[in-house]
């Protein structure tokens, strides 16, 4: 299937324009208004004037929600990683996943949003588990808008463990049976399969998937707007209140909390980037 | 296999069933609640409460509106995706490398940073709103429908188009006979990943919109951030299921009864790479 290799052609060129053209405009058109916006060169009312008082003002709030969002999107890809890798290599392992296989892909379709509605009625001090538990409401632990982001970070790392897992355990049905019976034949045991074949084969496509996961999560708002703390709060929402905020003066502020989640993501791509390709090289 | 491996197995089987299924279990209990107070383990009385206070919210409406948008969107995202994964595939594109990376860039973006900055623009633009959260979210679908349809045309046998064109089909027989059947499967998970996008999206409603466009996950957040309203939230977010689900079944049936008669095509002899390569029509049929 090697397909014709073509130099390029106004053909070419005029197939990819719709698509190019559509995300050039938004990605500098959105980012470059950002930009913009967060040091005075396109205010809404008066002169544009240069000035860095955004980020200033932002100052300890910004440095507080740039924790609690690494914190967030770590923990949940961590257990997402895991959970999904376990699944995938269950899933692969056996031909009678039929149960797990629906419910992970169940998952995938899920919207953030609806899960974060139900993971809210799940752990609330009135929810199904607390319920379930016969726990009275003062006794359970706030999970839910408490001071540690548990029920933010069970739901993103519920569903993009689904994410993980599908990804993780497409790359592995289509090489891992030919590898494992390889290795079966040359004597190697579960372990010995699991640490040298199953592990090595699953790497690159766990990193990917978890780098899409971790990104995702550092700019997600919904999930931490729903189950999260009023204070403190993740960079999405603390751009999105500034930003709606009545006071105008606000806007550069929030336009610095969207830039400085920006350069992150940017920052953890490029990173995950170059990790793969140490892997691909390594290999 | 020792027992304590087959237990080791088993428990590790009911952990991730649980995992994958509990976080949605409140939604299907509280949809058909009454009323259920106190730590009672089931509710009291069952109905369909929250579905009627769920229709009076304007769910009916929201529902159509964010059908129309996730539908507008893979409309958009999957034949721009489509022609630019196969402009890819055949290099016919300048600058291949900045091409592919730029298209999936908008994953890595935060959507709410971008659109922050963008909606300034579009006002001054007087583009409507309706316009800008499309634009938006087509944007946001391109790096899955590009990346699916690279995938699909990476198993893509050009040849059959060549055979096909030198046994005298149209171009527009081509299209429709040869490369959307054998791309179908592609096409249907690009299009279903295009749809989730533009039915699941919250925030770039809410940034653009204003609160004005209102689809059934701004309704969804109204009533979750409320308190008391428990059945009236399940149904809502059930019902916001639906859709998603029946399209995820869709695909899975699309891609099994295609994936029968495409394996018989492709374990033939496909038409020959020698024979192909001797064939001097070949660059002029392209």
């Amino acid at each position: 299937m090697t397909p014709r290799t073509h130099t390029w052609s106004w053909r070419g060129t005029v197939a990819v324009a719709p698509a190019v053209l559509a995300v050039l405009f938004v990605i500098c058109a959105g980012l470059g208004g950002t930009l913009l916006q967060s040091v005075g060169l396109m205010p809404l009312v008066g002169a544009p004037r240069l000035s860095f008082a955004g980020y200033l003002h932002a100052g300890d709030e910004l440095l507080t929600a740039t924790g609690l969002s690494l914190l967030i999107a770590s923990a949940s890809t961590l257990v997402a990683a895991l959970v999904g890798l376990t699944s995938a290599l269950v899933l692969v392992g056996s031909r009678s996943g039929k149960v797990l296989s629906g419910l992970v892909t169940a998952s995938i379709p899920v919207p953030h949003l609806v899960g974060a509605a139900s993971v809210g009625l799940l752990l609330a001090d009135t929810g199904l588990v607390a319920r379930w538990l016969g726990v009275p409401a003062q006794a359970w632990p706030s999970l839910v808008a408490g001071r540690w982001p548990t029920a933010v970070i069970f739901e993103y790392a519920w569903k993009e463990s689904a994410f993980v897992a599908l990804v993780v355990s497409v790359t592995l049905a289509m090489r891992l049976p030919d590898y494992h019976e390889t290795a079966a034949v040359l004597g190697a045991g579960p372990w010995a399969r699991l640490r040298h074949v199953s592990l090595p084969l699953a790497a690159p496509s766990l990193l990917a998937a978890s780098a899409v996961a971790f990104v995702y999560t550092l700019g997600s708002y919904e999930v931490a707007w729903l189950l999260g703390a009023v204070y403190p709060e993740p960079l999405p929402v603390m751009s999105y209140r500034l930003f709606t905020s009545t006071d105008l003066t606000a806007r550069p502020e929030a336009m610095a909390v969207a830039v400085t989640t920006a350069a992150l993501s940017g920052a953890a791509a490029l990173a995950a980037l170059a990790l793969l390709r140490r892997l691909a090289a390594w290999r | 296999m020792t027992p304590a491996v087959r237990a080791g197995r088993a428990v590790l089987r009911v952990f991730l069933v649980t995992w994958f299924l509990l976080p949605l279990v409140p939604l299907v209990l509280w949809a058909a609640t009454e009323t259920w107070t106190g730590a009672t383990p089931l509710p009291q009385k069952w109905g369909a409460q929250g579905f009627t206070d769920a229709f009076a919210d304007g769910g009916a409406l929201a529902f159509l509106r964010s059908l129309a948008l996730g539908c507008v969107v893979a409309l958009l995202a999957t034949p721009a995706g489509t022609v630019a994964a196969r402009a890819l595939t055949l290099r016919t594109v300048p600058r291949p490398r900045f091409v592919s990376a730029l298209l999936i860039a908008p994953v890595v973006l935060p959507v709410f940073a971008v659109v922050m900055g963008l909606d300034v623009v579009l006002l001054r633009l007087h583009v409507p709103g309706e316009l800008g959260i499309v634009l938006v979210l087509a944007v946001a679908s391109l790096p899955y429908t590009t990346y699916l349809m690279r995938l699909a045309y990476s198993a893509y046998d050009f040849a059959f188009e060549d055979e096909a064109r030198t046994l005298g089909a149209s171009r527009r027989a081509v299209l429709w006979r040869v490369r959307l059947p054998l791309l179908a499967p592609g096409l249907a998970a690009a299009a279903f990943l295009a749809f989730l996008v533009g039915w699941s999206d919250y925030i770039v409603t809410l940034l653009i919109g204003g609160g004005r466009f209102v689809t059934l996950p701004v309704l969804v957040a109204s009533a979750a951030s409320g308190t008391g309203n428990e059945p009236t939230v399940a149904a809502l977010s059930i019902t916001a299921l639906v859709p998603p689900f029946l399209a995820l079944a869709a695909v899975g049936v699309l891609r099994r009864s295609l994936a029968r008669p495409m394996s018989r095509l492709t374990a033939r002899p496909t038409p020959g790479n020698a024979f192909h390569r001797a064939l001097p029509t070949r660059g002029a049929a392209a």
